[in-house]
C-alpha cells in the first residue's frame, strides 16, 4: 500500500476578507492602477511628441501659435484628468476615507503607499501646466488674468516642462506596478518586473486611447507607437511568467495559480482570462491588426484594435490584483 | 537586565488542548466584533497513518521586530511601541490595508468601524502589571507572556532542551512568538 503523508491545518480564524484568502482590494484598486497607467502613458507620449516636434521637427503638424497637434492637446488634458479619477477610486477604497489627510502628515520612504501619495501629488502641477501650455490659444481666449500670467511666464519653456514630464510619466507608470511588488508576503506580486509590465501596458493603452481620439491624419503615428509598445509588452509578459515559473516554490505556485488557474473571475477561469482575453485578445490580435494596417491592408473597423488593447490593459490589472490575493500567503 | 522591554510570547503546544478559551477571553477583553478574532487556534495534523502527530496551538500577531506592516504603513498608524510590541494608532489609520497585504501571517482585519485591528498583546493590561487576557485564562498554562530582554528563570527552564520554533522566520520578520513544539518527547 502506498503511504500518503498528510499535513492538514484546521484553524478557527474567522476574519472576513482574510480567510479563506485575502480579499482586501476589489475593483477600485485595479481600476486605479489602470487609469494611473494610462495617465502615466499619456504624459510620456504627449511629452515626447512635444519634444520631438520642437527639437527635431518630427511628428504631426502643429496647430499654430505654438500649439501642438490635436491628439497631443487632448492627451495632455486627459492625463491629469484620468489620474484624478483614479485617485478618487483609491480614496473610495479606504476603510476610513475621512482620514486621508494622514497620508500627508508624514513621508515614509519605506512605504510604497506613502511614497506614491507624494509622487501623485507632485505629478499634478507639471502635468496641468503642460495641459495649459498646449492649449494656450484656447485658454487665452477666456482671458482669465492668473491663467494668462502662468502661460506668459512658462510658454517659452514648454520643451523643458515636457522633458521633465516624460520622466514623471515613466515614474507613475512604474509606480503602479511596483506598488504591488513590495509585498513580499504575496508571491505573485513580489516581482519587480511588474513595474515594467504596468509601464509598457500603460503606454500601449495610452497610445490606443490617442489612436481612438486622434483625427485621421494624426492616427498613423499612434498606431506605430501602440504596435511597438504591444511588442515590448509581449516580451515583458513572457519574462514575468518565466520569472515566476522558474522561481521558488512560492513564486512558481503563484504563477501557476495565474496562468493555469481554475479560480473563477466573473464566470471564467484565470487561465482563460490570462491567455484568451489578456494575451490573445488584448495583445496578439491587436498587434496583428495594427501590423496589417501599417502594411496597407484595409481594416474595416480600425477602432477594434485600440479598444481591444484598452480592454486587455484593464483585464491585466484585475487579474494581477485578484490572483495575487487568492493565492496563499508566503509560506 | 535591560530596561528596555521586548514583550512576546512563549506558547507551549504540548499542553494546548485547543479549547479556544484564549480566543473568547480576547474577544471580550478587547471588544472584538462578532465574526472577527485577534487570536485563533490551529490544529495541525501530520505524518502517515497510523503514525500521526498532532499539534494544537494558539496564534496571533507575532509582534515582529522587523514588521512589514510597520514598514509599509504610509501614515505611521502601525508602529513599534517602546515595549517591543507592534501597535496601531486608530486615529491615524486610513484603512488603506497596505499592512494587511504586507503581513506574512495574515494577523490583521478591517474593523467594521473603519480601521485595521489586530492583537495588541493587551498593552493596556501589561501597563497595569497584568498578563494578557489570553494568558490569564488559559486553563492548561500553555500561554506565557515573556519579556525576551529579561527572561525569568521559569521561562528559561521551560524552553531549555526543547524543540522550539518560530513561524516563517525566512520572511525576515524576526517574529516575537515562540512555540514549544508538540514533537518534544514526554518529560523533555
Ligand atoms: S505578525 Fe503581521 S501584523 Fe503582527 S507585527 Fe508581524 S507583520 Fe505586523
Ligand atoms: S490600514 Fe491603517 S495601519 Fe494599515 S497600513 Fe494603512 S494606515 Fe497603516
Amino acid at each position: 500500500m502506498l503511504a500518503t503523508a498528510v499535513n492538514e491545518i484546521v484553524s478557527t480564524k474567522l476574519n472576513p476578507n482574510v480567510v479563506p484568502h485575502l480579499h482586501i482590494w476589489e475593483w477600485h484598486i485595479p481600476l486605479y492602477l489602470f487609469l494611473g497607467g494610462i495617465a502615466g502613458g499619456l504624459l510620456v507620449i504627449t511629452s515626447i511628441m512635444i519634444v520631438l516636434k520642437r527639437k527635431f521637427g518630427i511628428g504631426p503638424r502643429d496647430q499654430g501659435d505654438g500649439c501642438p497637434c490635436l491628439a497631443v492637446r487632448i492627451g495632455s488634458i486627459l492625463s491629469p484628468t484620468l489620474l484624478g479619477i483614479g485617485m478618487l477610486f483609491l480614496f473610495l477604497d479606504l476603510a476610513h476615507p475621512l482620514y486621508v489627510w494622514a497620508f500627508y502628515t508624514t513621508i515614509q520612504p519605506t512605504s510604497p503607499m506613502s511614497a506614491g501619495s507624494w509622487i501623485l501629488l507632485a505629478f499634478f502641477p507639471l502635468a496641468i501646466l503642460q495641459a495649459m501650455l498646449v492649449n494656450k490659444r484656447q485658454l487665452r481666449s477666456f482671458n482669465i488674468e492668473p491663467v494668462n500670467k502662468v502661460i506668459d511666464w512658462t510658454e517659452n519653456h514648454m520643451t523643458i516642462v515636457a522633458l521633465v514630464n516624460a520622466h514623471i510619466g515613466v515614474g507613475i507608470g512604474i509606480y503602479t506596478g511596483i506598488l504591488l511588488s513590495f509585498f513580499s508576503a504575496r508571491p505573485l506580486w513580489s516581482s519587480s518586473i511588474l513595474g515594467m509590465l504596468f509601464l509598457v501596458s500603460g503606454i500601449s493603452a495610452a497610445a490606443a486611447l490617442m489612436l481612438l481620439l486622434a483625427p485621421k491624419d494624426e492616427k498613423p503615428v499612434y498606431s506605430m507607437i501602440d504596435a511597438n509598445a504591444i511588442w515590448i509588452e509581449i516580451m515583458t509578459v513572457g519574462l514575468f511568467v518565466l520569472g515566476g515559473l522558474t522561481g521558488s516554490a512560492n513564486t512558481h505556485g503563484a504563477m501557476m495559480h495565474l496562468v493555469t488557474g481554475d479560480v473563477n473571475l466573473a464566470g471564467m477561469s484565470y487561465m482563460f482570462w490570462f491567455w484568451g482575453i489578456f494575451v490573445g485578445a488584448g495583445l496578439v490580435v491587436p498587434l496583428l491588426l495594427e501590423f496589417l494596417e501599417a502594411a496597407g491592408v484595409h481594416i474595416k473597423f480600425p477602432n477594434v484594435a485600440p479598444v481591444m488593447v484598452l480592454l486587455g490593459g484593464l483585464v491585466l490589472r484585475f487579474l494581477i490584483v485578484f490572483a495575487g490575493q487568492t493565492y496563499h500567503t508566503f509560506m | 537586565m535591560s530596561n528596555k522591554k521586548n514583550y512576546g510570547m512563549v506558547i507551549d503546544t504540548r499542553v494546548c488542548v485547543g479549547c479556544s478559551a484564549c480566543v473568547y477571553a480576547c474577544k471580550q477583553e478587547n471588544h472584538v466584533p462578532e465574526g472577527y478574532c485577534r487570536d485563533w487556534v490551529v490544529q495541525e495534523t501530520g505524518g502517515e497513518y497510523p503514525k500521526l502527530t498532532m499539534e494544537n496551538r494558539s496564534e496571533r500577531c507575532q509582534h515582529c521586530e522587523n514588521a512589514p506592516c510597520v514598514t509599509y504603513c504610509p501614515t505611521r498608524a502601525s508602529h513599534y511601541a517602546e515595549d517591543g510590541t507592534v501597535q496601531i494608532n486608530r486615529s491615524l489609520c486610513t484603512g488603506c490595508k497596505a499592512c494587511m497585504a504586507a503581513c506574512p501571517y495574515d494577523a490583521r482585519y478591517v474593523h467594521p468601524e473603519g480601521y485595521v485591528d489586530k492583537c495588541s498583546l493587551c498593552k493596556h493590561r501589561i501597563e497595569q502589571g497584568l498578563e494578557t487576557a489570553c494568558v490569564s485564562i488559559c486553563p492548561t498554562g500553555s500561554l506565557h507572556l515573556v519579556d525576551f530582554n529579561n527572561m525569568d528563570q521559569k521561562t528559561k527552564t521551560l524552553l531549555s532542551g526543547k524543540v522550539v520554533y518560530r513561524q516563517k522566520e525566512h520572511a525576515g520578520t524576526e517574529p516575537g512568538l515562540q512555540w514549544i513544539s508538540a514533537s518534544n518527547k514526554h518529560g523533555a
